[in-house]
């Protein structure tokens, strides 16, 4: 080691308030790790393929492709987004006690919550990163069959038509493009959004108390399909108040899958959608306190 | 003002469901003075790290107290002026080792050209300059310890807290330590480290204290512990044979007695040191 003269700026402040600089910090941390680890990428990959390859296999009528393309891609977005909430997150806590690094952030100082959050937050922006890649591919994809569909138009019709078949040309190339431009894939993705962020939530709160990577990845699986099956649920065990007190713990997961109701062509209010998010950020919200009550008395 | 006062500091682990609880820490009464090394030893299991663990508010004592400069340690401030270098760290493998001097600079509220300026000061002092943009996962034991304590001193901090600073480093990265914990110290810094390498504390301590299943069985200033007031050493050269009986004449007259007369040894330490050194190739290093 060298004889540099050991001068820095000593920290002045004898006050240690909650700081959202340092919540990015550890954001910005753990989105570096995703990235650079890896891991994430396969899930990734695997969801832009099936995004991507999913127009080949649509060998239908114009409105069938469109349908087709759109249950595709909205089914994996909603499949890949709940495996990176629940795998992203799951490891989050466990990686950092198990490599010792949290010793050495909370030996700084920084605020228990302020590492909580700022690991959720930067599994949030994975996710929402990764929901974003795969929206941008499928619009592509739409953008492309779009195209595709109405040059066969054109071709099907040829040129110089007579009024009567411009106009039943024309008519046909805006509902091709109203099927293409669905403003509802939107509130569909959004809802998606909600429900992976809920999701990722629900697996940090288990990963706060439980060491078990398997632990951590099963349990928050098996509480979203108890949630995916709450409404059948619900019938079944009506009048047994132990399993329907059990049941309102559960969020309702399919409150968010709007996808089926939009491809069927029915009007999803944006109302609706309001409601699913604030019933999502309020879940999220209660889980995250209720993670960071348990955090905070953990010992590491 | 002490820099760590611990008052009947107590922890008990509970091991689970009908297998009770370890006493791990039996009613530490510990003070480490501002500016001193102090060394806590004792066998693995003893209660070393358990206590840097209170100090650090990692773990949550079973009863009593610590202070850090008379801040209680269950507050955030207490940490303002703690570098900690945990025993065999690890730290994000996928960052550099600027990245990570930067990530833990800017956890401590530093930024922009003073942090950067900070950066290359540490990674010159610890050797790392060189592998400054290579990954962690890259990296030798012996520069992990290294960036380790690089990362404790980023905030520039009062007291340190070492968990065993030289496990798994070879000699002279072990010396490199020991000599940087004497410069700190030469600083105006305080230096609590945990170890059970008992020579290289004897080289670096002011004082210390032997912990043994939690209990603090021993404590004192080094010297005036491993000195022996009733032996005297003199070392002299090129004493001829017959002065060398007059001198053990006078002694048995003076009513004391030889206890032993042999040639000094150096330390296999030295004895490696200086091996290295004279190797016309130089002296192996980290980066």
């Amino acid at each position: 080691m060298t004889e540099t003269a050991v001068v820095a700026p000593a920290m002045s402040r004898e006050r240690v308030g909650f700081s959202l600089n340092r919540v990015g910090i550890i954001a910005m941390n753990t989105l570096t790790e995703a990235v650079r680890q890896k891991v994430f990428n396969f899930f990734l990959i695997i969801g832009l393929v099936f995004i991507g390859s999913a127009s080949f296999f649509a060998q239908f009528t114009f409105g069938e492709q469109m349908k087709f393309i759109k249950d595709t891609c909205l089914g994996v977005i909603s499949v890949i987004s709940t495996l990176i909430a629940i795998v992203g997150t799951a490891q989050l806590l466990p990686n950092e006690v198990e490599n010792r690094t949290i010793y050495t952030i909370l030996a700084k100082p920084v605020r228990r919550f302020e590492f909580l959050l700022g690991k959720f937050l930067g599994s949030l922006f994975l996710l929402d990163a990764s929901i974003l890649a795969m929206c941008l591919l499928f619009g592509a994809v739409l953008f492309i069959k779009e195209q595709g569909m109405i040059r066969e138009l054109h071709q099907a019709y040829g040129v110089n038509l007579p009024a009567a078949e411009a106009t039943d040309l024309n008519q046909q190339i805006q509902q091709v493009t109203k099927a293409a431009l669905d403003v509802d894939l939107v509130k569909a993705v959004v809802a998606e959004t909600m429900k992976a962020t809920l999701v990722a939530a629900i697996t940090l709160l288990i990963s706060t108390f439980s060491t078990s990577l398997v632990f951590n990845v099963i349990v928050p699986f098996m509480i979203f399909v108890a949630g995916m099956l709450r409404g059948a649920a619900a019938e079944v065990w009506a009048g047994h108040k132990l399993l329907m007190a059990l049941l309102a713990v559960v969020p309702d997961f399919g409150l968010f899958s709007i996808a089926d109701e939009i491809n069927l062509g029915n009007v999803v209010p944006w109302a609706h959608i309001a409601e699913i998010v604030v019933y999502g950020l309020v879940r999220t919200f209660i889980i995250v306190v209720a993670a960071h009550l348990i955090f905070s008395r953990r010992e590491i | 003002m002490d820099a760590i006062r611990t008052e009947r500091l107590t922890k008990k682990y509970n091991l689970g469901w009908r297998k009770g609880r370890l006493l791990a820490l039996d009613k530490l009464d510990l003070r480490v003075r501002e500016g001193e090394v102090y060394g806590l030893l004792g066998p693995n299991g003893s209660g070393k790290s358990t206590t840097l663990k209170l100090i650090l508010d990692l773990i949550a004592p079973t009863e009593g107290r610590a202070w850090v400069f008379d801040v209680p340690c269950s507050k955030v401030t207490s940490r303002l002026h703690i570098g900690f270098l945990p025993e065999n760290p690890y730290f994000y493998r996928y960052l550099t080792g600027a990245e990570t001097l930067e990530f833990y600079g800017k956890l401590c509220g530093m930024g922009g050209a003073p942090l950067k300026r900070r950066v290359e000061e540490l990674l010159e002092m610890v050797g790392l300059t060189g592998a400054r943009h290579r990954r962690l996962a890259g990296y030798s034991k012996g520069m992990l310890q290294r960036v380790g304590l690089a990362q404790a001193l980023i905030h520039d901090p009062k007291l340190l807290l070492l968990d065993e600073p030289t496990a798994g480093v070879d000699p002279i990265g072990s010396k490199d330590i020991r000599d940087l914990i004497l410069r700190l110290k030469g600083m105006g810094k305080t230096v609590l480290l945990s170890s059970h390498l008992l020579a290289q504390v004897q080289n670096v301590c002011d004082r210390i204290g032997v912990l043994n299943l939690g209990q603090l069985i021993l404590e004192g200033d080094v010297q005036a512990l491993i000195s022996d007031q009733r032996r005297l050493s003199i070392t002299v050269q090129d004493l001829p044979e017959a002065a060398r009986t007059r001198v053990e004449e006078a002694v048995r007259a003076a009513g004391a007695s030889v206890v032993s007369m042999e040639h000094p040894q150096t330390t296999l330490e030295s004895l490696f040191l200086d091996a290295l050194k004279k190797d016309q190739r130089g002296m192996g290093h980290h980066d």
